[in-house]
């Protein structure tokens, strides 16, 4: 998960909010890792995300007069940096198929007692992200954006663009799928 | 598979995400310098801008342009003055061949300068009315891949609306809230006072080998339908 809500949070936006660029900017950074991943998520290409994202920035300072004041920002900005995702997917006309791939073995995280058990689990692991693979884009996406992104409901819907009734039904029909999958 | 939540969230963290840029955050500030600064302010810039040749703040770029929103307040209201177009030539004299919006009709005169940029001049028309910087409807110039200037830039004030966009699948930005400098520096060549003018909305475009800027005092539409119906002369 990329865990990198600033402490302080509420100050910040509130500088932010009275024109202190060193403040949005400090917002910003805590948050551009989350917000670049999920235009990616969307968009399917880095580069793509990367602009997206880098709009969305100046949108998201340009709209902080309308941000309520102590509430999360994070939300906020993601609903900003997916819906730019989300244009420059549309005006893209078509959209690679986001590949999903896992690390280099070695570079994974290796949770496993033995070589034998890490060898196994890391087999485990590409047939439960193959499946993912398999998956119809919508059912993909939720998946990745509460489970990869560990993106909360809201944020999930706010990613999304949909209700957050809308984020758990979705996401309960995918995992469904997901486990005939990888039955 | 009970444990299907825990191998999903276990996957997240062994995916091969690409890198997460370093994004450059530079945002307009909000507060006004005073008048007397803001000349002092806006000769500095220039004078960085002629010694390293490349904006700092770089927000936006295209193939062979740059747009950078800078921090200062906007510079007084321009006078009509002469346009330095370049000499007169015919569409078919043209270095290249020029793209010609259709939507406009055929332009009113052609202009060539320092042999790299064509411009195209329109009279004011139903939704493009008369700029208040050039006395145009439309203003179309265009530079070639291989002989565009190798640095053209803009500089846009607070206020400005610098936005990035797609025309038929190309890169483009408008820019409106003008008026922003616009400047290039030929080949080889330094960047001079006098190549400094101000424009009002612009649409930049990509088209193939060609930037393509319009220019005018049209709405963001009217530039989108201009450039959707650009066509080889």
């Amino acid at each position: 998960m990329v865990d990198d809500r600033p402490r302080d949070e509420d100050r910040l936006v509130a500088r932010a909010k009275r024109g202190d660029a060193a403040a949005y900017a400090e917002l910003v950074h805590a948050h551009e890792s989350i917000a670049f991943r999920t235009a990616w998520l969307i968009t399917g290409s880095a580069a793509e995300a990367e602009e997206a994202a880098q709009d969305a920035f100046l949108k998201a300072y340009r709209s902080l007069k309308r941000f309520r004041e102590n509430a999360p920002f994070r939300p906020w900005l993601l609903a900003i940096v997916a819906n730019e995702a989300r244009n420059r997917r549309v005006a893209a006309a078509r959209r690679e198929r986001l590949l999903l791939r896992a690390q280099e073995a070695g570079v994974a995280r290796d949770r496993s007692p033995s070589p034998e058990a890490s060898v196994l689990e890391g087999e485990q692991r590409a047939e439960l992200l193959a499946a993912v693979e398999r998956l119809p884009d919508r059912d993909r996406t939720v998946i990745a954006c509460r489970y990869f992104l560990e993106l909360t409901e809201a944020e999930t819907a706010a990613a999304l663009g949909c209700r957050r009734g809308t984020v758990k039904s979705r996401l309960s029909r995918a995992l469904d799928k997901l486990r005939e999958e990888a039955a | 598979m009970t444990d299907l939540h825990e191998r999903l969230s276990a996957l997240g963290d062994d995916l091969d995400w690409p890198p997460t840029p370093a994004f450059e955050v530079r945002v307009p500030q909000r507060r006004r310098a005073p008048i007397a600064r803001r000349t002092l302010v806006l000769a500095a810039l220039l004078t960085l801008l002629l010694v390293a040749g490349v904006a700092a703040a770089v927000v936006i770029s295209l193939d062979g342009a740059t747009i950078e929103q800078r921090d200062e307040p906007r510079p007084p209201e321009p006078e009509i003055g002469a346009l330095a177009l370049g000499r007169p030539i015919e569409l078919a004299d043209a270095p290249f061949t020029p793209l010609v919006p259709e939507r406009a009709g055929p332009p009113e005169s052609v202009h060539l300068r320092d042999g790299i940029e064509v411009a195209l001049t329109y009279p004011p028309a139903r939704g493009r009315p008369r700029s208040r910087t050039n006395g145009l409807g439309l203003l179309v110039t265009e530079f070639r891949g291989d002989l565009h200037p190798d640095y053209v830039g803009k500089i846009a004030f607070q206020g400005t609306v610098v936005e990035r966009l797609r025309v038929d699948g190309e890169r483009a930005v408008w820019i409106e809230g003008a008026p922003h400098f616009f400047f290039y520096r030929p080949p080889g060549g330094q960047l001079e006072e006098r190549e400094l003018r101000l424009a009002e909305n612009v649409l930049l475009v990509e088209r193939g080998p060609l930037l393509v800027r319009l220019e005018g005092a049209f709405e963001r539409d009217e530039a989108l339908a201009l450039a959707r119906s650009l066509r080889p002369a």
